[in-house]
């Protein structure tokens, strides 16, 4: 895996007669020679447990060999002792199998062992002192592997320090994420250590450890409810309310203890068969060495990444028949670690991180998972005593974790989407079962999903079928095409008919869907530009707004427009109505229109007219909001580029974020009744407007720049709270608009949960940024 | 690559053998116009200077070169796809030099060197509009930049290519030419565009 190319599955020209534009280098292979021993051994070691058909204790034991034998090379002791510490990092999965290679090595030539360990345990504290916490995690987790290697209590020594930090930070703050962090580690470190040397010595140390853990570990985090990624309806409980990841792990390792520590799911490469009882000989009577101490900085910090508690998420653990491991499962938690550390270190490969997914069953004890790819009709007819669990629905959970992961994940959005689409392009009558009953899952309970996570969700869905011909079993849902447009579920098949058409066409996608949906996507949709209003002569200003596209058209200097704008003020003026918003509705209708060819040209029209737009959107609320409304209404059949105007209008300061907010969220301009709420579209609007804003002041407060940073910080508290104000009538009912009498009919009830939901997703943005503005103000 | 020490997998943001071959072939005959070059030398560019700083252009590159894309996918829709790694500053369509029309390939500019390279990571040799896209870092679009295209007006890979591709008028021009023509093509017939086509700020 270490040469993994970069090559695209897709077949097209394969005749290469003219070099095309898709340069990877592909020029047959020159004749190998044999490759000198440092850079043998290193490929053997990325390559270790890569293939079923080798037998782990083979493989483990003539790469020790031959390590032993050439280690007088300085070159191999050099990329060795460099080797090792990254793997463990970068390819966690296979840590026990590098583990097994090391045990090896000590029992041939065990002075290896005191320069490896000094070289983990000082990376391990450099990691500490960085906060690097995930790192310090996977040094342990290997050296947890070495335990029956160590002298006396070993790697235990570590834990018992780490969990006196643990203690101090957590009696001092109940709002600690660094303690509930550590005790995480501890607690996934123990089950390594425990396969590892599973004696009655460590059994004891473990039972004490964990007496000490109980505490911190099944006590509910204060800030928990802020993650819980579902949002139940109220006097419901969300299902996930007794998932805390460390309570659980609490739990799973206690059952371990009473059943003596099977730990049925973890390798245990170190472990030679029957035959080759010299070998374990060997190893169990191999030196021991003193585990130098790992010294824990005195103030530990959060790292890079803010911290907070965990929550075990899986998309099949409601199913009749277990096809991932149950809550109840140590397996479920160590198996998720694994899967986890791998796919969020591995963030530049996602090739290579898709086949470690597909491959997981290739880095856990035989008989853990049923064979890949049996479909899930067949775990039914399994006996009682075989495993069900299907290593892809455990693959596809893990990545699902992660996409639902609050407040987010570690990586980009998309990168969770690719690692998904290449899994399903290495192995799709695998993987893709498994999407498919993931996906249903997700839509059935749409309806109580954190509404930002049924947006990445949707997100994920449009992306997903976009690279796999916007196939979907459509007919499945033909029964909700006519439920009332506000229902989670129709929401959801709305904005996801709107997505699939942004990244294709129209035409395309009607083409896809059966035919109770065709209603869904209108003629308006097909049409490549929007009509220009004012080109029917029944439009009030027709004739004005014609003229101002034919001078935009012709970039006309103000000077020409100036006269048309007056003609409107004053014919506005005569008929009583707001001259500006008039005049501004006008312009800017012709503005999209003139630039209505693609973005570039309505970009280039704004920029070329931007000051006469700024001095609208300065001059009032209303001609500030008229703006939008022009915008929104010509391109409503395409809200995607609305957006996007609406965006770049943002970065010129012509419409500022409030004046979006207020145009979503109050009054009926984005949808009467408080339909607005529930649209995918006005969702998107208003999140990116809050996410400009907040992640512009990180920007400033980050640069530590002290000028205006109070005034954006005012700002922004100023738009969380005119939010909260305008969602809190919605969810509470106490809107005009929800007391027309012409509306009620039982649609009340809808928008006032969708008013809840949204309200939930902008106060935990708020708190979340009100956490980040204390925290670095404590640490400047 | 980034953090100085080889990663034990390759990493997918760093930038490809063309472009590396393309830099090391101007140092050596100084003035690198080959238009047989996959992505089409640059006819133009600022007179290199004989002895190039060390400092790597894509150091900070916060620009991509977007291949093998449709003739008929919009703007819209690199947007709706690009978007997902970061807001995007700028959009280039590439055009036909003589039809005024997109020809396969456009750059996008990012706000941050970072969300460039993620968008390596990411989304290159995904697909866009079904079809596989590539992306490679881009030194950065600069006005009066001029891409190298055949002399049908569009790439050079789309002179000869003979294979049908769709998406990207189907035979390779050269051929097409030779062999229709006579008859009249009128899909791509635009009769108006503006110069300022693909120049956004």
């Amino acid at each position: 895996m270490a040469d993994y190319d970069r090559r695209q599955s897709g077949g097209f020209n394969r005749k290469r007669r003219y070099r095309d534009d898709d340069e990877y280098d592909r020029r047959p292979q020159r004749r190998r020679f044999e490759a000198p021993l440092p850079v043998r051994i290193r490929k053997q070691l990325l390559g270790l447990a890569e293939s079923p058909l080798r037998r782990w204790h083979e493989e483990v034991q003539s790469i020790a060999q031959a390590i032993a034998e050439g280690y007088d090379d300085q070159e191999l002791q050099a990329s060795f002792l460099d080797l090792v510490p990254q793997m463990v990092l970068e390819q966690p999965l296979k840590t026990p199998f590098v583990a097994a290679v090391v045990l090896v090595v000590n029992s041939l030539k065990p002075e290896v062992l005191d320069a490896l360990l000094a070289r983990i345990t000082s990376a391990t504290e450099e990691k500490a002192k960085e906060g690097e916490w995930r790192d310090v995690k996977l040094y342990l987790k290997f050296l947890a592997c070495l335990q029956s290697c160590l002298e006396g209590d070993g790697l235990f020594l570590v834990l018992d320090e780490l969990f006196s930090r643990a203690v101090d930070l957590q009696t001092a703050s109940s709002e600690d994420t660094i303690g509930t962090e550590l005790v995480k580690i501890i607690l996934l470190t123990i089950p390594y250590i425990l396969a590892a040397a599973p004696s009655t010595q460590s059994q004891q140390k473990a039972a004490e450890l964990m007496d000490k853990t109980d505490i911190i570990a099944s006590e509910p985090h204060a800030l928990q409810v802020l993650i819980d990624p579902y949002h139940p309806e109220q006097e419901s409980e969300s299902p996930v309310a007794s998932l805390s990841l460390i309570s659980l792990l609490q739990k799973q390792l206690q059952n371990e203890a009473a059943n003596d520590w099977p730990l049925s799911c973890l390798p245990r490469p170190w472990r030679m068969p029957l035959e080759e009882i010299e070998q374990q000989e060997k190893l169990d009577n191999a030196q021991k060495h003193t585990l130098p101490v790992i010294s824990l900085p005195d103030k530990v910090t959060t790292g890079p990444r803010p911290l907070f508690p965990e929550i075990y998420y899986s998309v099949y653990v409601h199913q009749e028949v277990e096809s991932v491991p149950p809550v109840s499962s140590i397996a479920s938690s160590i198996i998720r670690d694994a899967l986890l550390d791998t796919i969020n270190v591995l963030h530049f490969n996602r090739n290579v991180t898709a086949r470690f997914l597909i491959d997981a069953d290739c880095y856990f004890a035989p008989g853990t998972f049923i064979k890949r790819a049996t479909p899930f009709d067949r775990l039914r007819e399994m006996d009682g005593d075989r495993s069900s669990w299907k290593p892809e629905d455990v693959a596809v959970d893990a990545v699902f974790s992660q996409l639902y992961q609050l407040p987010t994940p570690e990586h980009k959005l998309v990168y969770y989407h690719s690692v998904l689409t290449e899994a399903c392009k290495i192995a799709p009558a695998a993987i893709a079962p498994s999407l498919g009953r993931a996906i249903r899952y997700c839509y059935q309970n749409s309806y109580r999903l954190d509404l930002e996570l049924s947006h990445r969700f949707l997100d994920w869905f449009t992306h997903h079928l976009s690279n796999f011909g916007f196939m979907w079993k459509w007919t499945e849902w033909v029964d909700d095409v006519g439920l009332p447009d506000m229902h989670p579920c129709k929401s959801f098949i709305l904005g996801a008919l709107d997505k699939e058409i942004r990244l294709s066409f129209a035409q395309r996608i009607k083409g896809t869907l059966p035919e109770p949906y065709q209603a869904l996507i209108g003629p308006e949709k097909e049409q490549d530009t929007p009509d220009f209003k004012f080109n029917h002569e029944h439009t009030p200003f027709s004739a004005e707004g014609k003229e101002l596209a034919a001078l935009l058209k012709r970039k006309a200097p103000d000077e020409e427009i100036q006269p048309v704008i007056d003609r409107i003020h004053s014919a506005a003026l005569d008929q009583s109505i707001d001259p500006l918003v008039t005049s501004t509705d006008v312009f800017m209708t012709a503005v999209c229109w003139v630039g209505s060819k693609s973005l570039s040209h309505v970009l280039a029209c704004i920029e070329r007219t931007k000051d006469r737009l700024l001095d609208a959107g300065a001059a009032s609320e209303a001609a500030r909001a008229q703006i939008i409304t022009a915008v929104v209404s010509y391109w409503s059949a395409h809200p995607g580029v609305a957006i996007t105007i609406i965006e770049k209008l943002l970065n010129y300061s012509i419409v500022t974020p409030g004046a979006v907010i207020d145009w979503a969220l109050v009054g009926d301009r984005a949808g009467p009744y408080g339909q607005a709420l529930s649209k995918a579209w006005v969702f998107e609007l208003v999140f990116h407007t809050v996410v400009k804003v907040t992640s512009r002041l990180r920007q400033v407060v980050k640069g530590g720049g002290t000028e205006g940073v109070q005034e954006e910080i005012a700002a922004m508290r100023e738009l969380f709270r005119a939010m909260n104000d305008a969602l809190i009538s919605w969810a509470q009912g106490t809107k005009d608009q929800l007391m027309d009498p012409v509306s009620s009919d039982g649609g009340e009830d809808l928008v006032k949960r969708w008013g809840e939901r949204w309200l939930r997703v902008f106060r935990r943005r708020s708190a979340i940024e009100e956490a980040f503005l204390s925290e670095s103000q404590t640490s400047s | 690559m980034r953090t100085g020490v080889r990663s034990t997998v390759d990493r997918l943001d760093a930038p490809s053998a063309y472009y590396h071959s393309r830099n090391n072939k101007r140092r050596r005959n100084d003035h690198g116009r080959d238009g047989k070059d996959g992505k089409d030398g640059d006819t133009e560019m600022q007179d290199s200077k004989p002895e190039e700083p060390p400092e790597d252009p894509l150091r900070n590159a916060t620009t991509l070169y977007v291949g093998n894309l449709s003739f008929y996918t919009t703007e819209e829709q690199v947007y709706e796809l690009f978007s997902k790694c970061g807001e995007i500053k700028r959009l280039v369509m590439g055009l036909d030099r003589f039809q005024k029309t997109p020809c396969g390939f456009c750059f996008v500019e990012y706000y941050t060197h970072q969300d460039a390279l993620d968008c390596m990571k990411y989304i290159g040799g995904t697909k866009l509009d079904e079809r596989v896209i590539r992306t490679d870092l881009d030194p950065g679009f600069e006005e009066g930049r001029q891409y190298g295209r055949g002399k049908s007006g569009g790439q050079v890979r789309d002179e000869y290519r003979d294979d049908f591709d769709e998406g990207r008028g189907g035979l390779g021009r050269a051929i097409q030419a030779e062999r229709m023509r006579d008859s009249e093509r009128n899909r791509e017939k635009d009769t108006h565009h503006e110069d300022d086509y693909g120049r956004l700020r």
